[in-house]
């Protein structure tokens, strides 16, 4: 992050996730706007803002691909990039703020372009459903739940391959995923030996320290000079974070989200982050906005402290 | 019909439009298709004609089996292909939107189309396979395509259809 004053990027997007239970959009979408009013610009002391466009939400397939608003969200990726690039290249932190996961997708499309740059998955799955370990035919597939595997290059042209990154937008062995639930429980989104990875048990018996200490080792033994920090909240445990797609259990508190942040922030290159999955509409009085706020900022003030 | 053609790419993405626009003209074709069954390979002849059109921002072809002079007494029998593609780049994508309308038996089929290294690549998901299209070796006098499917998300592909084409001079 260096001295990098915070460029806040919002990207509102519920495109990568299935509609819910009511049949409607989900409320990702939402996100930036509740957490800007939460005081999320003052907060984390952000310099300037580009606020993306929503692009509108089709319930419906389209054609050539089987992702839910495929098309929708390869516009909004390249929007993304665009605006990731542009902060890179003015020598400001992107803080892109979602929508659903699959904006990791133009983050990561924007960051490669001022060259290789590895990826800090910071979430409670692994994200990885790709056509070969999916029925693509039965459903349409939500790129919300398939972030990782598009970004290493599985899945359809349409999101694997992008303006000037090419193809993988990261390769596996500089992936590191922390948080995943369910791998040890029922081997769901089991992630291939090339990718390194934490699970949220894992974190919890260890500590957040040595799960830092691990992710700054294998980052620094790959080389890698540049790193961008995927936070979805679902990493969060539901009984502090239930205002979120997917929630579950186990999971970090607040405390330990916050810790996690600002040792990744701190012991990795990271030169830019999102923040995904937040659903304002399961959290009719705005106090889990308050409580990402403070956890953002805590994260990122220490982050700033440490390097000053 | 004037309206439909064009003598090149719009300027404002003439270098996108060369991706497919340098094809143009007449192609001789040979067709190899290699059946899932394991039955033999079946053989073709064929003619495939590129240009630029809707103001040189779209690349169309028509791809012929037989070639028209193997037709002996100018009728195209009901099974024979003539089929009509478009190819749109767009620019809010930075992808080709690629659409096949066969005559023959009603095929249609929709594809996104980026290059790739060296190579055009389109594909598309049909249902749980993905289907690509690649165009290779693209020179000015001959280029291959081949047709290519994964069961597996791309991890592995079968190849199902090559062609080998030779500009074919008018």
């Amino acid at each position: 992050m260096g001295t990098a004053p915070i460029r806040i990027i919002t990207a509102p997007s519920s495109l990568g996730l299935r509609p819910g239970v009511d049949g409607l959009e989900p409320g990702t979408w939402a996100a930036p706007s509740a957490l800007l009013a939460a005081g999320l610009a003052s907060s984390v002391g952000g310099a300037s803002r580009v606020d993306l466009p929503r692009l509108p939400y089709s319930y419906d397939s389209q054609p050539a691909t089987r992702i839910r608003n495929g098309l929708g969200i390869r516009e909004l990726g390249l929007l993304i990039a665009e605006a990731v690039a542009d902060a890179v290249r003015d020598e400001q932190f992107p803080l892109v703020v979602g929508g659903d996961c699959s904006i990791l997708l133009g983050c990561l499309a924007g960051a490669r372009r001022a060259g290789p740059c590895a990826l800090l998955h910071v979430d409670g799955h692994t994200d990885f459903f790709h056509p070969g370990n999916y029925d693509s035919a039965r459903s349409l597939g939500s790129a919300a739940g398939m972030d990782l595997a598009l970004a290493t290059g599985r899945g359809e042209l349409l999101l694997t391959h992008w303006p000037v990154a090419g193809s993988p937008l990261v390769p596996d062995e500089d992936v590191f995923q922390i948080g995943d639930r369910e791998a040890e429980v029922d081997g769901h989104g089991q992630l291939p030996p090339t990718i390194a990875g934490l699970t949220v048990q894992e974190v919890l018996r260890i500590g957040i320290d040595a799960a830092v200490e691990k992710v700054s080792q294998r980052i620094a033994e790959r080389g890698a000079e540049r790193s961008w920090l995927h936070l979805d909240l679902d990493v969060l445990d539901a009984s502090v974070m239930p205002a979120v797609d997917s929630p579950g259990a186990p999971g970090l508190d607040f405390q330990q989200a916050s810790s996690l942040l600002a040792g990744l922030l701190n012991g990795a290159p990271v030169i830019g982050m999102d923040v995904a999955i937040y659903d304002p509409s399961l959290d009719p009085d705005g106090s889990y906005a308050a409580a990402i706020v403070r956890s953002l900022a805590t994260a990122l003030a220490s982050h700033a402290e440490l390097i000053a | 019909m004037k309206t439909l053609l064009a003598d090149g790419p719009a300027a404002d993405h003439a270098s996108d439009i060369e991706q497919f626009g340098r094809l143009s003209g007449l192609w001789r074709t040979e067709i190899a298709a290699f059946p899932a069954d394991g039955s033999p390979t079946r053989t073709a002849e064929g003619e495939w004609e590129f240009g630029y059109a809707l103001e040189g921002r779209a690349v169309i072809d028509v791809w012929q089996v037989p070639a028209r002079d193997a037709i002996h007494d100018g009728r195209r029998a009901a099974n024979q292909e003539v089929g009509l593609c478009v190819r749109v780049w767009d620019p809010r994508l930075a992808l080709w939107r690629f659409t096949f309308h066969g005559t023959a038996d009603g095929a249609l089929v929709h594809m996104m189309a980026r290059q790739v290294g060296d190579e055009m690549v389109l594909e598309g998901a049909d249902g749980g396979r993905l289907v690509r299209w690649v165009f290779s070796e693209l020179g000015g006098h001959s280029f291959a395509w081949r047709a290519e499917a994964s069961t597996d998300g791309g991890e592995t592909w079968r190849l199902e259809q090559t062609v080998d084409a030779r500009r074919r001079e008018s």
